[in-house]
């Protein structure tokens, strides 16, 4: 009897609980009661759920930004390049170029060294470039340039030719360049002297067909970055302040793309390509993958990135770093993932201080798809006869291009030739970071604003001291945002004269020595101007410190900073992630602290902001070279955004 | 005993009863890399070329001229191609179209008569030519046959002037979708689009049967709306499969013809004028097509099969492989359903062969009489059938004489003569043994 009875009740409750469930659910799609009270229900357990664990989740999402970047260059990361571009039909031609080029290419070299070695002027030079185009039948002319600003003083000549299409009105234009210096320690030198026979020889080659749809204008540019920058200013004539240049003679169209070549060894062995652009920017991917199967294709010559070749397939470069002991570097992930980091570090050092990789770079700002073709330096099996086939086919396929290059990706870091991460795969690092710190900062921001009640406290204890867990009572409080504000302004303001005497004549003409006071003049000023200031500040408890909300708009606006910058130049954000994510974090506002450890963390914030006029003289040099050179925005950002934001973070620390 | 012997002469056996051919073929797709469908198009024009061997190509010329002036004229090819690749400034031969590496055959070289170029080619203009309305003038004076008749200032080149009695081939080419046909760059031509054309054009008696083939992604969903009778259609590729192009040339940098077109074109280069392959054999190789289904994918090729196993027929069946899905690397569909003859009856060269065939009618115009008491009462509609059928008497007195003469003149009438010359002595020998 029991037994049947438990049979039965046992399902009536198995019916039960399946309609508390039903129920449930129901309320959940179709909610009884009022509607707008429930949805502020839930909105107020989402938030308290969220802010009870949100150290929890800043801590996660710090975590897991930093891991994530150091996981990029995890070789399952990524996918396979392909080719997105229809119109571009890469490698489907037979080559026409052939050792008699080869042959002429060789005379152009033989004559070529022989004005190396008499160290022609730059204005012969491009005189005698101009008469070897003009003998082929193309017109061309020179142009002289002249820098003149607080870095840089230069004056060169730069040789050109155009190519104009047979069968075309020519409203569009490839261009074929080569600087006179390589690409080699960034112009320090090498001349560039196979690449610009090379172009002397494919004048003359390329003349002889008539199926270009576009024209084609050949570059001899001075120097390593100035000539192709003072040809493409008079090109697309904006108006460059510190530069005067010749107007160019030569009409053509609208550029599209854009090769560079260069050339400096006796052979080759790999084809290594540089694409990164000025600011951040890079050509689209197309280009690359278009020349990638082509050279591989075509032409037999394998690619690599920059001159880095491939561990896995060159037995000269499969060596072990000397701190990888060598059975944990035949590990074929490790192996992958030091080749791979090593390609994303370079990308990340030519990106990040927007200079760019080399003179291909200046098209990109003016939407010009360009990449450099750099014969890396070796002893064979490659020469003239391969490098032309690629190029001659690899017009042939820019030659097909209806529209610009738009299809394929224009965010992307290269991993290897052939596989790279998109943007879904790398971003995300950067911005978890930067909203961990617009966490945090808000979350001091909400904080600041109440206060514990402590009458309520002191009520508490004359009642009775057996209530286990009082509830404290909490009180609005001001919070002196006007003050803090002000306080940012300055800063930035700082930063702007800093700005200003960095790239001023005086104290580029001799950094070395100014760097030093400059240094030390920034870095003690706000403690001499704050410190008393601070002292002054009323110790109420009804108001919020300034320090408290210093970092809190600090963290806020240095998140929106980066994550600004991420889309910009993704390397400089992730620099600005690790430079400033924890280092703002950590700042403290605590009054406990003793002031020597405060002033010892503000001297470290001092140097973390401004370091870089003691330890990175060079680099600032350069910086501002490129910004008065070639409008690279890197050398302002630091002074009169980065520096003052970690200025900031030290300053709370001292009030 | 006259009638049949005239059926059986001008039918050829396949019981057609058409009297003229015609061919719309489109490329409706531009740019330099769409140079394969200018090709397409360019080879259907001249649908008996050898493309292939270079041995044969030595004979070619002849062989096209011949073809080209016994198969369907110029006048009686509509021709639309959305771009012009022979004179596109990356084209390292300029002024020639190539569709096959090492081109062999200049495909635009001889009198090649493009009718609708470049931003011609639209959705608009292609229905207009099929349905005959190429300019319509409705202007209320004019008696209804003249509403819808072609704007007298559009060049007879440019029209298609089918009748009741023509078979229309047409042939598309481009880039295309579920259900769709892209156009230039910026429209398409839907499958309802292309039914209802070919509807209207039933209406209006423009054809007698069709061939429609199609060459592009997704073909088969293109004739897949259609519902007018008399249409075969054909098509390179299933829902959600794309159709690929077949080779490239080196020089020209650019894929040269696409797969299905390819292999259409090369069986076809064993078909002359006189031939009597069947579009059986064309299409339907292998497979039974007297199937209940409406429509459905040839099945050849290894992986393919098993589909239609049950319908499967001895290897014997595939004794030429002019379209394998593994060679094309899509499912080539066709549709018969609307087609009342026999697939293995109807002839190639019923569409792809040009037949000027004269048919003499016995006289109608006692037939036409009755007409008149009929209607007695309708004054109007008198009036209008009164100038209609003494315009038809008039116009088809003259025709059958016209017809007479030029019958006299063909090697049928010649047998007939002595046909008639020996039953006429025979007649003599009896009525002489009689007497």
């Amino acid at each position: 009897m029991e037994k049947t009875d438990q049979e039965q009740v046992a399902p009536e409750q198995q019916l039960t609980g399946a309609k508390k469930i039903l129920s449930k659910l129901k309320q959940l799609v179709r909610p009884t009661g009022n509607v707008h009270e429930q949805r502020l229900r839930r909105k107020m357990k989402l938030t308290s759920l969220i802010t009870r664990r949100l150290t929890l989740i800043k801590t996660a999402m710090f975590v897991i930004g930093y891991l994530w970047m150091v996981l990029l260059p995890v070789p399952q990361l990524g996918r396979g390049t392909f080719v997105d571009e229809n119109a571009l039909q890469p490698g489907q031609v037979n080559t026409q170029w052939n050792w008699g080029d080869v042959h002429a290419a060789d005379l152009y070299l033989g004559q070529l060294e022989q004005m190396r070695d008499v160290n022609y002027t730059s204005e012969r030079r491009a005189e005698w470039f101009k008469e070897q185009f003009s003998k082929l039948g193309i017109s061309a002319s020179t142009q002289n340039y002249h820098f003149q600003t607080s870095a840089a003083n230069m004056t060169g000549t730069n040789a050109y030719a155009v190519i104009s299409s047979p069968r075309n009105p020519g409203a569009e234009a490839m261009v074929i360049s080569a600087s006179w210096l390589s690409i080699i320690d960034e112009g320090a030198g090498t001349v560039n002297i196979r690449g610009v026979s090379m172009i002397l020889a494919l004048a003359g080659f390329l003349k002889r067909y008539s199926y270009w749809g576009k024209d084609i204008v050949l570059v001899i540019s001075d120097g390593y970055l100035d000539g192709m920058q003072a040809w493409l200013s008079a090109y697309h004539t904006p108006s460059q302040s510190g530069l005067t240049a010749d107007r160019l003679e030569i009409p053509s169209g609208v550029i599209w793309t854009a090769l560079n070549i260069d050339y400096p060894g006796h052979s080759f062995s790999h084809l290594g390509v540089f694409f990164e652009g000025l600011n951040g920017r890079l050509p689209n991917q197309d280009l690359f993958n278009s020349l990638n199967r082509i050279a591989r294709y075509t032409a037999g010559v394998p690619v690599v990135l920059y001159d880095h070749l491939d561990p896995r397939e060159d037995s000269a470069a499969d060596v072990s770093f000397s701190r990888v002991p060598s059975f944990l570097y035949n590990i074929q992930f490790v192996k992958s993932y030091l080749y791979q980091a090593r390609n994303v570090l370079r990308h990340f050092g030519y990106q990040y201080n927007g200079r760019g990789s080399g003179v291909h770079g200046l098209f990109h700002q003016f939407r010009i798809d360009a990449i450099t073709l750099f014969a890396v330096p070796a002893t064979g099996p490659h020469g003239f006869h391969a490098l032309g086939r690629t190029i001659e086919s690899t017009l042939r396929t820019m030659n097909n291009l209806l529209e610009r290059l738009h299809a394929s990706f224009f965010f992307y870091i290269l991993k290897e030739p052939t596989w790279f991460l998109q943007i879904g795969l790398y971003l995300p690092s950067a911005i978890l970071i930067s909203a961990a710190m617009m966490f945090h900062g808000l979350s001091i921001w909400v904080d600041a604003g109440w206060m514990k009640d402590d009458r309520s406290k002191s009520n508490e204890k004359s009642l009775s001291k057996e209530t286990p867990a009082p509830e404290p009572e909490w009180k609005r409080r001001q919070r002196p945002v006007l003050d803090v504000l002000s306080i940012m302004a300055a800063t930035h303001v700082v930063g702007l004269i800093l700005f200003g005497i960095i790239s001023s004549r005086l104290f580029i003409s001799n950094y070395k020595n100014l760097g030093q006071p400059l240094f030390s003049i920034l870095t003690t000023a706000p403690v001499m101007i704050i410190m008393p200031l601070a002292s002054q500040q009323m110790f109420r408890k009804d108001v919020a410190r300034r320090a408290t909300i210093l970092k809190a708009f600090n963290l806020c606006f240095a998140s929106t900073v980066i994550s600004i910058i991420t889309v910009l130049n993704f390397s400089l954000a992730a620099l600005l992630a690790i430079l400033l994510g924890v280092p703002l974090v950590m700042s403290s506002s605590s009054l406990q602290t003793e002031l020597p450890i405060r002033m010892i963390k503000y001297t470290a914030y001092a140097f973390i902001g401004l370091g870089w006029l003691l330890f990175a003289q060079t680099q600032m040099a350069q910086a501002i070279w490129d910004w008065q050179i070639l409008s690279v925005w890197f050398a302002p950002f630091v002074c009169i955004v980065y520096a003052p934001l970690v200025l900031q973070a030290g300053i709370s620390c001292l009030i | 005993m006259g009638q049949d012997f005239f059926e059986k002469n001008t039918n050829n056996g396949s019981g057609s009863t058409h009297t003229n051919n015609w061919a719309v073929l489109v490329c409706s797709s531009r740019y330099w890399f769409n140079y394969r469908h200018m090709a397409n198009a360019l080879g259907m024009f001249v649908p008996s070329w050898r493309y292939r061997h270079f041995v044969t190509n030595l004979l070619c010329k002849p062989r096209y001229r011949t073809v080209k002036r016994l198969g369907i004229p110029d006048s009686n090819i509509i021709l639309m191609l959305a771009d012009d690749a022979s004179c596109n400034s990356r084209n390292k031969f300029p002024g020639s179209v190539y569709a096959n590496p090492g081109r062999h055959l200049d495909l635009y070289g001889d009198n090649i008569e493009v009718d609708y170029r470049g931003y011609e080619v639209t959705v608009e203009n292609f229905i207009r030519v099929m349905t005959g309305r190429l300019m319509v003038i409705l202007v209320e004076t004019f008696i209804d046959e003249e509403i819808g008749r072609h704007d007298p200032s559009v060049p007879r080149s440019k029209r298609l002037l089918s009748d009741e009695r023509s078979n229309v081939l047409v042939y598309m080419t481009g880039h295309g979708g579920n259900e769709f046909l892209k156009f230039q760059d910026n429209e398409e031509i839907s499958a309802f689009d292309i039914a209802d054309a070919f509807e209207q054009m039933y209406q209006k008696k423009r054809y007698n049967e069709m061939f429609f083939m199609i060459d592009t992604c997704q073909a088969n969903t293109l004739f897949s709306k259609l519902y007018s009778p008399n249409i075969f259609a054909a098509g390179s590729s299933g829902l959600d499969e794309s159709s690929y192009s077949h080779t490239n040339d080196n020089d020209i940098g650019v894929a040269v013809i696409d797969a299905f077109t390819h292999y259409v074109l090369e069986f076809m280069e064993k078909i002359n004028k006189t031939s009597q392959v069947s579009m059986q054999e064309l299409l339907l190789c292998g497979v039974g097509f007297d199937l209940p289904i409406k429509y459905y994918q040839m099945v050849w090729g290894s992986g393919r099969r098993a589909a239609a196993s049950a319908h499967d027929k001895p290897d014997s069946h595939y004794h030429f492989d002019s379209i394998d899905p593994a060679k094309i690397n899509s499912n080539p569909g066709y549709r018969y359903d609307l087609f009342k003859r026999p697939m293995d009856k109807t002839l190639i060269t019923d569409f792809f062969g040009g037949v000027a065939r004269v048919e003499v009618n016995p006289p109608t115009v006692s037939s036409t009489e009755p007409l008149y008491v009929d209607e007695l009462d309708d004054g109007a509609e008198l009036h209008v059938n009164k100038s209609v059928t003494s315009k038809h008497a008039h116009e088809e007195s003259d025709q059958t004489v016209s017809r007479l003469l030029f019958w006299l003149h063909s090697p049928e009438s010649k047998r007939t003569r002595a046909w008639a010359s020996i039953g006429l002595i025979g007649a003599l020998i009896g009525w002489v043994l009689a007497k």
